[in-house]
């Protein structure tokens, strides 16, 4: 198999799990949202806005990025940073939000003010990777329009998977905290594979 | 243009027509039949029904009603659903009444029924769905007093930020066919139990068609160590109070002199002696905030009279 299949292979791998994990932890926030802030539209309104910020801003700070570096290491480094956060969850949230419930109360700047603290900065962190891959993998324009859809394909089919086999299938199973912490230890481990395979997947480009 | 005196007068008279008809329309609208009025709100799909002699709250739901509250017209002071006379059992299970908090408004039959018999006490209902308050004041009757009042907010919520404490805390709260999952776990209990007073007991209404049942008296059972059923026709009425569970003599006794003092239209002596359970084999799984799989344990029904299996006749 050529390297750069290889390479596209790896990349668009590690592009489905993130997906999968991402939107795995949009569906365990909501977990950890309603004992607070209870369980309605609003909720949700207020998580999915943070998601898709952190999504925005990800795709901004990963474009800048990877034009400066192109170092895959770096991006590995910042999904180590992000699982390191969300592994971290389970310990402060309940007191956070406690502090948040009283503090702020529990309308929509309570509710968003919650969502921020759980999931913007590693979600932030995990969608910096959507760029990174597509530069990573860029070698021809002329292949530019296909390979950017290819990328976010891909991403998405793993948000589709990650969304419906969490709620369907893992929380029934393991419950919110074990899975919180699995995902966490899953986009470290993404994080592990860019650095360590640094070398191939920048290829031999200067 | 100008308008003479007399056409002046004329448009007046229509005018005021107009809106004695509308005013009358207004308060016949209770007589109706049928769909009264319909409302999204921010958590529910809301239908009142009128029928010749009384009006009724449903949640739509999968293209089903299911109903939250029902009041009698010539009679709005009957609880005409079964299990809400149930919910009143708990008042023979406290030593004092000064302060009753309702988690789930509907209609507000039980507390305005609560408040008709027992005019000194405190009552507060925590309602998520500020449409539903609305319309249990238009429909069902429903009136805020100095001593009956209503908050819009989760219950949850609300019991986290509200560090009052209650003699009898009743926990009502469907969203159509079921109770919101963070109001069925082992941490909401704690914390219920952290707002009783002393010798204060919670009052749930819970659906016994499908598993979820068992893992919610389980995990009440794991808070409160006594734990007594009442069958309400279809609904099963949850009771869970500190200490050991109440002998039955002492239990008929202490109602006896709670019947004698209030008066109370349904006598909760006949409840206590005919439709009580006591919970003994709980066999649930109990729910926490982490691990509550309630969708999938309420799509595992089970017969609708299995769950006394679990119960045994009190002593």
């Amino acid at each position: 198999m050529p390297a750069s299949l290889l390479r596209g292979l790896l990349l668009f791998i590690i592009a489905a799990v993130l997906g999968f994990a991402l939107m795995g932890f949009e569906m365990l926030a909501s977990r950890y949202l309603y004992p607070y802030f209870g369980g309605g539209i609003n909720t949700w309104a207020s998580l999915i806005a943070t998601v898709l910020i952190a999504l925005m801003l990800g795709y901004l700070i990963g474009g800048a990025l990877v034009d400066r570096t192109m170092s895959p290491k770096l991006c590995g480094a910042l999904l180590i940073a992000a699982g390191a956060y969300l592994f971290s969850i389970p310990l402060w949230v309940d007191p956070l939000f406690s502090w948040i419930l009283t503090g702020v109360g529990d309308g929509m700047a309570g509710i968003i003010f919650a969502a921020t603290a759980l999931l913007l900065l590693p979600l932030t962190l995990m969608s910096v990777f959507t760029p990174f891959a597509v530069r990573l993998l860029l070698t021809s324009v002329s292949f530019g329009g296909r390979l950017v859809g290819y990328v976010y394909g891909v991403s998405t089919v793993g948000n589709v998977l990650g969304t419906l086999v969490t709620t369907f299938t893992l929380v029934p199973l393991f419950g919110s905290r074990a899975l919180t912490m699995a995902f966490a230890a899953i986009t470290a481990a993404c994080g592990l594979v860019m650095i360590l395979a640094s070398r191939f997947l920048r290829g031999d480009r200067p | 243009m100008r308008l003479s005196p007399t056409a002046f007068g004329v448009a007046f008279a229509a005018a005021l027509a107009l809106l004695a008809q509308s005013l009358l329309v207004q308060t016949a609208a209770a007589q109706q039949t049928g769909l009264l009025e319909k409302r999204e709100s921010t958590y529910n799909n809301i239908f009142i029904f009128g029928d010749t002699d009384s009006v009724t709250m449903t949640f739509g739901h999968n293209k089903r009603y299911f109903t939250e509250s029902s009041m009698k017209l010539s009679d709005p002071g009957a609880l005409t659903v079964d299990y809400t006379r149930m919910m009143t059992v708990g008042l023979a299970y406290v030593p004092k009444v000064e302060r009753i908090l309702e988690i789930g408004l509907g209609g507000g039959r039980t507390i305005s029924y609560l408040k008709a018999a027992l005019p000194d006490t405190a009552i507060l209902a925590v309602e998520i769905d500020k449409d539903v308050v609305d319309l249990a004041k238009k429909y069902f009757q429903f009136k805020e007093s100095a001593t009956l009042r209503a908050v819009v907010a989760d219950g949850r919520s609300f019991l986290m930020r509200d560090k009052d404490l209650w003699d009898i805390i009743l926990i009502d709260a469907y969203r159509g066919p079921f109770v919101p999952f963070h109001l069925l776990t082992k941490e909401f209990y704690t914390l219920v139990k952290s707002r009783l007073a002393p010798g204060g007991i919670v009052v749930q209404n819970i659906e016994p068609s499908t598993m979820l049942f068992d893992s919610a008296t389980a995990t009440l059972n794991s808070v409160f160590p006594s734990v007594d059923l009442y069958d309400g026709g279809g609904n099963v009425v949850a009771i869970g109070y500190d200490g050991p569970s109440a002998r039955q003599t002492d239990l008929m006794a202490r109602a006896g002199v709670v019947q004698a003092r209030y008066n109370l239209r349904y006598d909760i002596r006949t409840m206590i002696q005919n439709n009580r359970r006591v919970l003994g084999r709980p066999t649930g799984k109990i729910l926490t905030d982490d691990f509550a799989p309630v969708e999938t344990m309420r799509a595992i029904e089970q017969n609708n009279e299995k769950w006394k299996d679990q119960t045994e006749a009190p002593r």
